[in-house]
C-alpha cells in the first residue's frame, strides 16, 4: 500500500474505528515502514496531546471553592450527623461504667437511715406512724 | 473535598481535553468545564446509579458544551495550532509530518458537529457504548457516525496524498 494513503488513515487507525481489513494491512504495513511507523507515532502524540489538556490552577482553585460553598454542611446537618454517627462498643461500656460508680457513691445517700422518732416531753416516743391526740402537737 | 479531589484528578485532562477540542478556546472550556463539573456533583440524585459515572459527566459536559455554542458566548477562537516550521526543515520526514499533522488538524476542524464530538469521544478513551450513551443514540446510529467521520477525513485528506 502506498504511504501516503497509509498515512491518512492513521488516525482512524489510532482511534480504533478501521473496519478489519484495513486495519490489517496497517498493522503489516507498520511491521515494514519506518517512515509510516514515525508518522504513526506522531499522530497518536497530537491526538493524546488534547488527553493532557489541564484547566489552569486558577480555574481548578475556583472550581473547588464553588464546590466546598456549595456543599458546605449547615449547623443543622452537622449536628444530626453527630447524632447519627454510631456509638463504639468502648464508650458505651465507659458510659456504663461511669453511671454506676455515680449510682454507688449517690447510694449512702439516697438510701437515708430512718430519722429517730420524736420523743414527747416526759420522753416518750411518738408513734408517728398514728397520730393520737397525745402527739397531734408533732403534726 | 477529598473526594472531589480524587474525582477531578481522574477527570481533568481528559473530559477538558473533549471541551477544548469541541469548543476550540480554552477560556471557553475552563468555563464550561467548570459548569459541567458542579452541575455534575448537584445533581448526584438523578444519577442513575446503574450507569457509569463516566458517561453521565460526558452527558453533561457535552450539553453544557452545545448550550455554550448555542448562546453565542464564545471568546476570540483561539484554534490550537503547530509551531511554525523552521524555515531550515531539519529532515524530509519531519516536514512531511508536521505537513500531515496541520492537514489532520484542518481536516478534524472541519468535520461537522456531529461528526466532530464523535471524534473528540473516540480521543477521551470512551468505547462506543459509552459513546452511544452519552450522545443518548443508538449504538447502531454510532457507528454509522463513526464510518461518516472515517470517510470524511479520508477524502479531506485525499489531496495531501496527491503532494
Amino acid at each position: 500500500m502506498d504511504c501516503a494513503v497509509i498515512q491518512i488513515e492513521l488516525a482512524p487507525y489510532h482511534l480504533g474505528v478501521c473496519d478489519d481489513e484495513t486495519r490489517a494491512r496497517i498493522d503489516a504495513h507498520l511491521l515494514e515502514c519506518t517512515d509510516c511507523l514515525r508518522a504513526y507515532l506522531a499522530i497518536k502524540r497530537h491526538i493524546e496531546r488534547g488527553d493532557r489538556a489541564r484547566p489552569s490552577d486558577a480555574a481548578k482553585a475556583k472550581l473547588r471553592a464553588a464546590v466546598a460553598s456549595e456543599f458546605r454542611p449547615t449547623i443543622a446537618a452537622r449536628a444530626a450527623r453527630a447524632l447519627r454517627r454510631p456509638v463504639p462498643l468502648y464508650q458505651s461500656f465507659a458510659a456504663a461504667a461511669v453511671i454506676v460508680l455515680v449510682v454507688s457513691a449517690l447510694a449512702p445517700i439516697l438510701a437515708r437511715p430512718n430519722a429517730p422518732a420524736p420523743v414527747t416531753a416526759s420522753g416518750e416516743r411518738v408513734d408517728t406512724a398514728r397520730p393520737t391526740p397525745e402527739n397531734l402537737s408533732f403534726y | 473535598m477529598r473526594a472531589f479531589d480524587l474525582l477531578y484528578a481522574r477527570y481533568e485532562s481528559r473530559l477538558f481535553g473533549f471541551l477544548l477540542g469541541m469548543l476550540k478556546n480554552r477560556a471557553d472550556a475552563e468555563d464550561v468545564f467548570h459548569e459541567a463539573f458542579l452541575r455534575t456533583l448537584k445533581n448526584d440524585a438523578e444519577f442513575d446509579r446503574e450507569g457509569a459515572f463516566r458517561t453521565w459527566l460526558y452527558r453533561i459536559a457535552r450539553n453544557a458544551a452545545l448550550n455554550h455554542q448555542r448562546s453565542g458566548r464564545r471568546g476570540a477562537r483561539a484554534v490550537a495550532q503547530l509551531p511554525e516550521s523552521d524555515p531550515v526543515p531539519r529532515a524530509d520526514d519531519e516536514l512531511g509530518q508536521r505537513e500531515l499533522l496541520h492537514a489532520l488538524e484542518g481536516a478534524v476542524e472541519r468535520l461537522p458537529d456531529a461528526l466532530s464530538e464523535v471524534f473528540h469521544l473516540r480521543s477521551s478513551g470512551l468505547s462506543y457504548e459509552e459513546i452511544a450513551d452519552v450522545l443518548e443514540i443508538p449504538l447502531g446510529t454510532l457507528k454509522s457516525r463513526m464510518n461518516q467521520m472515517v470517510v470524511t477525513l479520508r477524502e479531506d485528506l485525499k489531496p495531501w496524498t496527491a503532494r
